[in-house]
């Protein structure tokens, strides 16, 4: 009697999985289409002298593409300024994103009012944000240096000037970003228990120190989850520098999704711009692999 | 059961004649494409063909072409070609050649101005592209301020000199200075002499090229041999720097032509050397205070050439339909048209057609610009050496590089390039 009543549930418990299969199928089927061919077809093109004018895998060339890659003229400039770009906006962001989540959530009343706000940044495509921000920053017909010029501020050089276009950028960044940092980390913040809160309130902890003791720690897997994302993002950032400086000036805003545009483009490279890309993937993963492993351990 | 059959047979019918052609097209959002663009229902009325044009920013119209030029089947009946693509695209196969079609159909290609039927025409003897229009550069000034009888007096006086279209590069550089002021005496100038578009990539490569052809420079000699990074190079990227620290607005480091366009407009400059198909635009009231003001000149040792060309891409799905368009849209009668609503010709006879030139009396002056302007390189990597290039004269331009290391390192990428071309031989 009992092996019958096993073999029913391991049956019942077989059509399960075997349904489940059926009901994963499509999506992990269009996974494997759009994102796993994809990557390694990226890896094999990038093995091969394919260029646009010659589409054809017939010259094996092996790492030649990843060689000639870093022989480019200011390849390691490009991987130098994107470094600088992802740790500016993920870092600023977070600062900025993270108090102004801790704001709103002690803010009962409007709530509503103030999400609206902050969401509209985002919501907008981010070419139309780098053009709106290109025509904001005309240096000589722009709003921007017109209202800076009411209060006496001589004309600021957002886009010319190397330094200053580059944390213009960063800056624009910032402002269309930064909302996606204060939803997810909002959201966190009220999905946290109000006991330990209580608990530290009687113990006669500080704001300062129940922040510092018990909210960092409780929400350390929403900041870990946050900022992943967002470096991800960052680093593919595109749209922006294409729209607003074209990497310039000189070099000050060529981030290497840019490089491999160009590679890819204007170049014609697809082997090469496929090596870039590749080596890009490799960094982003091993940058997420060390900084989840290093959040882990301090959990 | 029959009935049905019958009726579900007839509505397919139907639906096969009612169901017009239709041909797309990717083009540049230029005054041109416009114009064309409401000239369409006079090709629907003769041939019953509609025309769907995708108007794009020229940024982006390389990298949304090849793609679709790489495929079979591609998206786009016929296209237009800017000149700097055409060596790429004819090279790698894209193009469909035109010989044939022309032939049987007795299209007359001597019509076009030379120059341009060899920059966005023929590729070794063979036919790709009909010209379609000219973006050659030129000068474009404030007419009534070269005309006002106080500045001239005050230009006499200054320079010795009479203020009038300059015929040398060093005179239109003084009229330059001399039109920079600071007109309410806040110490910072506020109307300028020129605006620079220096922003890397194109757009300083295009207004860049005007200063070394007027300083002498070329950009290759016979056998392609790089000779820009000479005394005339230096010189050129020089004036380009004095003009945008002393006689232009802040920022024109980051400027391309639309920039450097709204600050005309808006009456702040004198002049600035640009492309001749901006010139219509600046009578129109809606985007222009300086309305009956401005007028071009060309350029004193010439200009920079520049223009596009209607093509056939060979992953065209209806060559036929893309063909008839061609033919009707360069026929005499629409281009006369598109010229007297201000577009940019590449027919010779139409700048001497009394009813062009009674309605835009500068046509003698676009002929001289186009009959004087000079090539760029063009070759297969023609879009790739841009980017170079304009990364480096972008560097010398905003003080990050010596001007001389980097029209080095530009030239010996266009040595390297053209080698790589076959062009330039050890």
């Amino acid at each position: 009697m009992a092996t019958v009543a096993v073999s029913k549930i391991s049956e019942i418990d077989r059509r399960d999985r075997r349904f489940g299969w059926l009901l994963t199928a499509p999506g992990l089927a269009s996974l494997t289409l759009v994102i796993t061919f994809p990557l390694f077809f990226t890896v094999f093109v990038s093995g091969f002298d394919y260029t646009l004018l010659h589409r054809s895998f017939d010259t094996f060339i092996g790492i030649e593409n990843y060689r000639s890659a870093f022989a480019e003229n200011y390849f390691g400039e490009a991987l130098w300024v994107t470094l600088k770009f992802v740790v500016a906006v993920v870092a600023l962001e977070f600062l900025i994103g993270f108090t102004v989540a801790l704001m709103l959530n002690s803010v009962g009343r409007f709530k509503d009012i103030y999400y609206l706000i902050l969401l509209m940044p985002l919501l907008i495509n981010p070419v139309v944000v780098a053009l709106i921000w290109r025509m904001f920053l005309h240096p000589e017909l722009g709003i921007v240096n017109y209202l800076l010029g009411l209060v006496g501020i001589a004309k600021v050089n957002w886009l010319g000037d190397p330094v200053i276009a580059f944390w213009t950028v960063v800056l624009t960044d910032i402002w269309h970003q930064v909302s996606f940092m204060i939803v997810l980390l909002l959201a966190g913040l009220s999905a946290l228990p109000k006991e330990p809160y209580e608990a530290a309130r009687m113990d006669g902890a500080s704001t300062l120190q129940s922040f510092i003791h018990v909210t960092l720690p409780l929400m350390r897997p929403v900041i870990v989850v946050t900022l992943l994302i967002r470096l991800i993002f960052a680093v593919k950032t595109f749209d922006l520098v294409y729209v607003m400086t074209r990497g310039g000036p000189g070099t000050a805003t060529d981030l290497i999704s840019y490089f491999i545009y160009r590679s890819a483009f204007f170049g014609l490279d697809i082997g090469q711009a496929s090596a870039i890309s590749v080596l890009l993937l490799v960094i982003v993963l091993a940058l997420t692999a060390y900084l989840y492993r290093y959040m882990r351990s301090l959990a | 059961m029959k009935r049905l059959l019958l009726a579900v047979g007839l509505m397919l019918a139907m639906t096969g004649i009612t169901r017009a052609e239709t041909i797309n097209i990717l083009m540049e959002t230029v005054p041109d494409t416009q114009f064309i663009k409401d000239l369409l229902p006079e090709f629907k009325a003769a041939t019953g063909i509609d025309v769907e044009i995708e108007a794009i920013s020229y940024i982006d119209m390389h990298s949304k072409l090849v793609p679709q030029l790489t495929t079979p089947s591609g998206g786009y009946d016929a296209i237009v070609v800017d000149f700097y693509w055409v060596a790429e695209f004819t090279k790698a196969g894209w193009l469909m050649p035109l010989d044939d079609l022309i032939k049987q159909d007795n299209v007359d290609t001597s019509v076009y101005v030379p120059s341009l039927m060899s920059l966005v025409g023929t590729v070794n003897g063979v036919t790709y592209m009909l010209p379609f229009y000219n973006y050659s550069m030129g000068i474009i000034y404030r007419k009534d301020l070269l005309a006002d009888s106080k500045e001239q007096e005050a230009f006499k006086a200054k320079y010795g000199t009479d203020l009038k279209i300059p015929v040398t590069w060093a005179e239109y550089r003084q009229q330059v200075e001399f039109f920079t002021r600071d007109t309410d005496g806040d110490g910072n100038r506020d109307f300028y002499g020129t605006i620079n578009q220096g922003q890397r990539g194109d757009c300083i490569c295009m207004q860049w090229s005007n200063y070394l052809y007027a300083n002498g420079g070329q950009y290759h000699d016979a056998n392609w041999k790089a000779t820009f990074n000479n005394e005339a190079g230096l010189k050129a990227i020089e004036d380009f720097k004095q003009d945008i620290a002393e006689h232009g607005p802040t920022g024109s480091e980051s400027f391309c032509f639309d920039e450097a366009n709204s600050v005309f407009a808006q009456g702040k400059a004198y002049s600035f050397v640009t492309f001749n198909i901006l010139l219509s635009g600046f009578d129109d009231p809606a985007s222009s205070t300086v309305v009956g003001k401005a007028d071009i000149a060309p350029n004193p040792i010439g200009g920079l050439n520049g223009g596009w060309g209607w093509a056939i891409p060979n992953s065209s799905p209806n060559k036929d339909a893309a063909w008839t368009f061609i033919k009707w849209v360069e026929s005499k009668d629409i281009v006369k048209k598109r010229t007297l609503a201000g577009g940019a010709p590449t027919q010779a006879w139409v700048f001497d057609d009394p009813d062009v030139v009674a309605k835009r009396p500068y046509m003698d002056k676009l002929k001289t610009l186009v009959a004087t302007a000079q090539e760029f390189p063009t070759f297969t990597y023609t879009v790739d050496f841009v980017e170079v290039l304009g990364r480096e004269l972008n560097l010398a331009v905003t003080g990050q590089k010596d001007a001389k290391e980097a029209l080095d390192l530009a030239a010996s990428e266009l040595d390297a390039l053209a080698k790589k071309d076959g062009l330039l031989k050890e």
